[in-house]
């Protein structure tokens, strides 16, 4: 099995405080890979770094074999970023917006054509995609953002707390687009949370992150019976020394 | 009593007044710009009376009399009067005269004054002041002259030399026509230009900075920034949006501006009505387009700065904040060209003047209906040259993860490096 993100030593300092430090891990083509880990632990730093958007200080960081800072052109190309907490353009309808994005991709009209009817059923909006995207629920806004992360295809979707924020209701039906795609369409997932119990049953493998750190690094069972645990809370309790 | 209000209401102002952005923008460039405006009108106000000190006045001289020598004596006792009678014989000889004496005021005694003094019945002499466009203060000249022929008929005669009045407009004697009506019917321009300009200028930087904030804050700048495209692409699509809306505005302003200069209309001495468009003081088609273009990059550059600002902030009310930092580069030029004519400031603060950009646009405004073009055109190459630098900037800017990452630190407002982990982690 090849792989997907690679992360060798990777150090981001912003200032004097060191957000990453030594980042090590590496997430698997075709899985679904969850990055866990308190607030601030530096969830979000990695996977900005890993979608181009920032730099890191030091280290190594390689999708697909690309170098995220040699070249980040090309990675941009096989990936796509869900931000958390990111909203679609407020004026916009929400088909709009799918079209918007998914001209980025292709300039051909029926390959647009399908790109958007397939974001369409990802996010199972129906008629309310022609409403503007200022009149839709929290949950209806990252259903469609979730759509628009997977409508292309990427060889990796980064997803920054997708399901932070929503119902239970809506956090299901994410989960669900989620795991449908990585078996349907063989799109690898590395997506952070800090909701580890959530994770554990999203996520095939897991890395734990604390203050820059990888603590941890698994299968969700092999690290409780490792750890001896109930759940992912626990094992990162133990980790951390708090339990 | 409400319940709660003084809770709420000390909650507010903490929260106010805890903004550094807040109290920066809305109590310290207040603070700072009213006494820089105040001591530009100061300065105006002495500058003008300085010039007026300085007004030196051509006198075509037809009466061989005695009364014309004493009454060109008694104009020397509080300007530089000038006998060019032994040089030139006609109006249009003595306007050819004008700048090399720099002076501003004409006036024609005719062959029978000396005469016509003596016997104490009224003489028409004729006054001529030269219009040039230079702002609110510019008759000042000529009212210092009305104030001498004043005392003088007190001195001899009441009413003895009563004045008729002309002005010169770009080299052309204008018969009839009262500086002082003039002046009132520029007025209008001379205030409502710049202020208009002001209006658009904060309206457009105000939209393109909630432009960019908006996407900072919605987190769809971080989307896009990901995706399989130009990052210099993003940083142009935002900037031709605010340029299309900014040359729309800009046109806007011009049909705007025709239709107000025409509508404005005054009464001649002789009783007949005056108008701008008659009196060749709109600008024409070509200084109109010149005008457009000059106030399209000037909003061009505001857009570019805007946006550059705008990248330091966190979210649309900051974005605001930080914007409103340069008001001051528009309001001290505005209200200052109102009043003054640049050319009559020291060195130093025609220099600073001039690198304001947003000065050009409002020179530019005066130079069109006087007809100096090449004063436009290089204001309008200084503006390019500084928009495609801000543009660089912006580029730049946008090219690294400081697009992300800058934020102004208020602690002597260095950009911080800090803030941002606390976001990123």
């Amino acid at each position: 099995m090849s792989v997907a993100v690679e992360a060798a030593s990777v150090v981001k300092v912003f200032g004097n405080i060191r957000a990453l430090d030594g980042l090590d891990f590496s997430v698997r083509a075709g899985e679904i890979f969850g990055l866990i880990g308190p607030n601030g632990a530096g969830k979000t730093t990695a996977l900005r770094i890993i979608s181009t958007l920032l730099l890191p200080t030091s280290g190594n960081l390689r999708v697909f074999g690309l170098d995220v800072v040699q070249s980040a052109a090309e990675v941009r190309k096989i990936i796509t970023y869900l931000p958390e907490e990111a909203g679609p353009y407020p004026n916009l309808s929400g088909w709009e917006y799918l079209e918007f994005m998914a001209k980025f991709s292709t300039k051909n009209k029926d390959e647009l054509h399908g790109i958007v009817e397939e974001a369409a059923e990802i996010c199972g909006l129906g008629e309310r995609l022609k409403d503007k995207a200022k009149t839709y629920s929290k949950g209806m806004k990252r259903r469609l953002l979730v759509a628009r992360a997977l409508m292309t295809k990427p060889k990796l979707a980064v997803l920054d707390e997708p399901t932070s924020g929503l119902d239970v209701l809506h956090s299901y039906h994410v989960r669900e687009i989620i795991k449908r795609y990585v078996r349907e369409r063989g799109v690898t997932m590395l997506l952070s949370s800090h909701n580890m119990l959530e994770v554990e049953h999203l996520c095939e493998r897991v890395a734990l992150l604390n203050k820059g750190k990888i603590v941890a690094e698994g299968k969700p069972q092999q690290l409780k019976e490792k750890f001896g645990s109930a759940n992912l809370e626990e094992v990162f309790a133990k980790v951390v020394g708090f339990a | 009593m409400l319940k709660g209000f003084g809770n709420f209401l000390l909650k507010e102002l903490k929260e106010l007044v805890r903004d550094p952005k807040i109290l920066l923008g809305m109590i310290i460039v207040p603070l700072v710009m009213f006494p820089v405006l105040g001591a530009v009108m100061n300065f105006s106000m002495q500058s003008a009376q300085e010039s007026a000190a300085k007004t030196v006045v051509l006198v075509l001289n037809h009466d061989a009399g005695e009364n014309s020598t004493e009454f060109i004596a008694y104009l020397n006792s509080s300007v530089r009067a000038l006998d060019v009678s032994r040089n030139v014989s006609t109006i249009n000889g003595a306007i050819s005269l004008l700048p090399a004496y720099n002076a501003t005021e004409i006036i024609e005694i005719p062959a029978n004054f000396s005469q016509s003094v003596t016997a104490k019945t009224g003489v028409y002499v004729k006054f001529y002041s030269v219009y040039s466009g230079a702002g609110i203060l510019e008759g000042i000249g000529s009212s210092l002259v009305d104030t001498l022929v004043q005392q003088f008929n007190r001195n001899v005669a009441p009413d003895v030399v009563v004045p008729e009045k002309s002005v010169i407009i770009k080299g052309k004697v204008l018969e009839g026509v009262d500086p002082r009506v003039l002046s009132s019917l520029m007025l209008s321009q001379a205030i409502a230009m710049p202020i208009t300009m002001l209006i658009l200028l904060t309206y457009s930087m105000q939209i393109a900075a909630t432009s960019v904030a908006m996407e900072k804050e919605e987190k769809t700048l971080e989307t896009v920034l990901t995706l399989p495209m130009d990052r210099f692409s993003i940083l142009m699509g935002k900037l031709s949006g605010s340029a299309i809306i900014a040359g729309v505005s800009a046109a806007a302003y011009m049909v705007g501006l025709n239709y107000y200069l025409g509508s404005f209309t005054g009464v001649t001495s002789a009783g007949g009505s005056l108008d701008l468009v008659s009196l060749g003081l709109v600008p024409s088609l070509f200084g109109y387009l010149l005008l457009g273009v000059s106030l399209f990059v000037t909003l061009l550059s505001a857009l570019a700065l805007a946006v550059i600002m705008s990248a330091f902030a966190e979210n649309v009310r900051s974005a605001q904040s930080l914007v409103s930092y340069l008001y001051p580069l528009f309001f001290v030029p505005s209200f200052a060209l109102m009043y003054l004519d640049i050319n009559v400031l020291p060195f130093w603060l025609r220099i600073v003047l001039y690198a304001i950009p947003y000065t050009h646009p409002i020179i530019a405004s005066k130079a069109v209906v006087m007809g100096d073009y090449l004063t436009v055109v290089l204001g309008i190459v200084y503006v390019a040259a500084f928009t495609l630098v801000i543009m660089y900037l912006a580029s730049r800017l946008f090219a690294t993860e400081k697009i992300l990452t800058a934020k102004l630190k208020f602690r002597g407002l260095r950009k911080s490096a800090k803030a941002p982990a606390e976001d990123f982690q």
